[in-house]
């Protein structure tokens, strides 16, 4: 091994001899304990602002929250238990229209979350009902908290701003959806369990005949041979586990509200099993609905009124 | 008597060392062991105090009554597609004299022609509830699906009903040669004659007719089809 060098020829002279300003930055502030106790540096990516004349960067937290603007609801959604699919007739024209049925069960909002403590707007859902017993003490503080007894579902709603965040601990009904207008709705599909490549991914399989042997629901070649690479590329769609994640359905009707039965009729289909619990929300396609004043504000002029 | 032990080669006898050992190491054990006084529960939580949660837990608001939202919307639908309960009783499983599969239907429709057959299979679904008829049109098989409530139908009759129960609950043999009826126009039109005849001799007769002649119709508006 050959003998080490000295680094630089221009090595600095012995620290002694140094001015201050020279010497290695060394926190002396803020130093306790044998580690910072300082407050931390700000983001790397400070230097980019608007003042610095650089393009404006794409994928900042708030370049993320522009992108999203359009399509942010205004207002929260709500968790619902699917309870099955019947249909509606029109007695005049005689037209049926297949809708799901499902039922809201002591929806309340449980939290919020705030562009300045989590980085976005978001209004969190509880519904249902849990023993006590059977919830963890973490989020039993964190329900009584809000006020609101064990919930047996929770969800996030991210709404566009602090204006679509609703009163927490308040009670939200079907009546918060209005007939005729369209929701969004997600939920997890019904498991189908390990599925083959025929089900699954709708493939056509193989010939019946034609000297076939076994072979009739194979996925077939998995891909191309030598020259291509002798692999199978990434992503390629094999036989695997099939549905149980959740789906989004666009643009369904609300055909009817009942509030005292807590029940909201949808058009259509909703994915998942009887009794799952769906996700309800605004249609993002679809021009934001057009809300009745403020159930609180109702509520003061009937007060006064009366 | 006491197993004796092999000074030279111990490692081919330890069991009788460790026989002895354990006899030894249970009597100590058992001197030592010592009853300490139970602890009462007031000490216990002296000794450890139980935590006090300084938070409320709530219970849970009421429960819905409604626990069967879909029979409630269909009942609400049947009230108003259904308000005499005639097209329940003519399905239902308890009434005796409700129509059966095998028994030959007559829909009448509020837009269109009426369609007569042989009912192979009723399939019950709450409001969805639905008939399925075969008749031969022009000498072709044709089967048709009614709900029963929608409002397009404005009638259900029972022409003629099978003289013996069907044993299958779908007849769907019925669409194989051996077993298939043909058409059952004419059956339909004498029953529409007698029924004609029974409601009077003065316009019920003209009526009679007309249903005729709509029947007539019916065959050539399928045929162009």
């Amino acid at each position: 091994m050959a003998p080490k060098l000295p680094i630089s020829w221009a090595q600095l002279p012995p620290t002694f001899l140094l001015p201050d300003t020279f010497l290695p930055l060394i926190a002396k502030r803020g130093v306790k304990y044998g580690w910072t106790t300082a407050p931390k540096r700000g983001k790397p990516n400070r230097f980019n602002q608007q003042t610095a004349g650089l393009p404006t960067l794409l994928q900042s937290p708030a370049a993320a929250l522009a992108r999203k603007a359009r399509t942010l609801p205004l207002r929260t959604g709500l968790l619902a238990i699917k309870k099955g699919m019947t249909a509606l007739y029109d007695p005049e024209t005689g037209v049926r229209t297949p809708c799901t049925v499902v039922q809201l069960d002591r929806v309340q909002v449980v939290a919020h979350k705030t562009r300045e403590k989590n980085g976005y707007f978001a209004v969190q859902i509880g519904a249902g009902s849990k023993e006590p017993g059977n919830v963890t003490r973490p989020l039993l503080g964190h329900f009584s908290g809000a006020g609101v007894s064990p919930k047996r579902h929770l969800s996030e709603f991210r709404v566009l701003n602090s204006a679509g965040l609703l009163k927490i601990g308040e009670t939200i009904g079907p009546e918060w959806f209005l007939e005729g207008q369209f929701v969004d709705t997600r939920s997890n599909s019904r498991g189908m369990g390990f599925e083959g490549g025929m089900k699954r991914h709708n493939w056509k399989g193989q010939p019946a005949s034609h000297g076939n042997s076994l072979a009739h629901r194979l996925m077939g070649s998995s891909g191309p041979s030598q020259g291509a690479g002798s692999r199978v590329h990434p992503g390629k769609k094999m036989p695997g586990r099939m549905g149980g994640h959740q789906v989004t359905q666009q643009n369904l009707k609300v055909l009817k509200v009942d509030a005292e039965k807590g029940i909201l009729v949808l058009n259509g289909a909703v994915s998942g099993p009887k009794g799952c619990v769906v996700k309800i929300q605004d249609a993002i396609k679809k021009p934001w609905p057009t809300i009745p004043a403020a159930v609180e504000d109702v509520k003061e002029a009937l007060h006064a009124t009366a | 008597m006491a197993p004796t032990t092999h000074s030279l080669r111990p490692l081919s006898c330890w069991k009788t060392i460790f026989r002895h050992t354990r006899l030894q190491k249970a009597a100590t054990r058992l001197l030592t062991t010592q009853a300490q006084p139970k602890r009462t529960f007031e000490e216990s939580k002296l000794i450890a105090p139980r935590r006090k949660s300084n938070f409320k837990i709530l219970g849970p608001p009421p429960a819905l009554k409604f626990k069967e939202p879909i029979k409630d919307v269909t009942n609400a639908q049947l009230a108003i597609l259904d308000p005499t309960n005639a097209r329940s009783t003519l399905f239902s499983k308890t009434n005796p004299e409700a129509a059966h599969v095998g028994d030959i239907l007559l829909v009448r429709l509020k837009t269109g022609d009426p369609f007569a057959g042989v009912c192979i299979n009723i399939r019950r679904r709450g409001i969805d509830t639905g008939i399925l008829l075969r008749n031969e049109l022009t000498r072709i098989g044709v089967e048709m699906w009614f709900k029963i409530y929608s409002p397009n139908v404005e009638g259900i009759e029972v022409v003629q009903r099978k003289e013996k129960r069907a044993r299958r609950a779908r007849l769907t043999y019925m669409r194989k040669p051996k077993h298939d009826m043909g058409s059952v126009q004419n059956i339909v039109l004498a029953y529409q004659r007698s029924r004609g005849a029974l409601r009077g001799s003065g316009g019920a007769g003209t009526l009679g007719k007309d249903e005729l002649k709509g029947g007539k119709r019916k065959v050539k508006g399928k045929g162009k089809r």
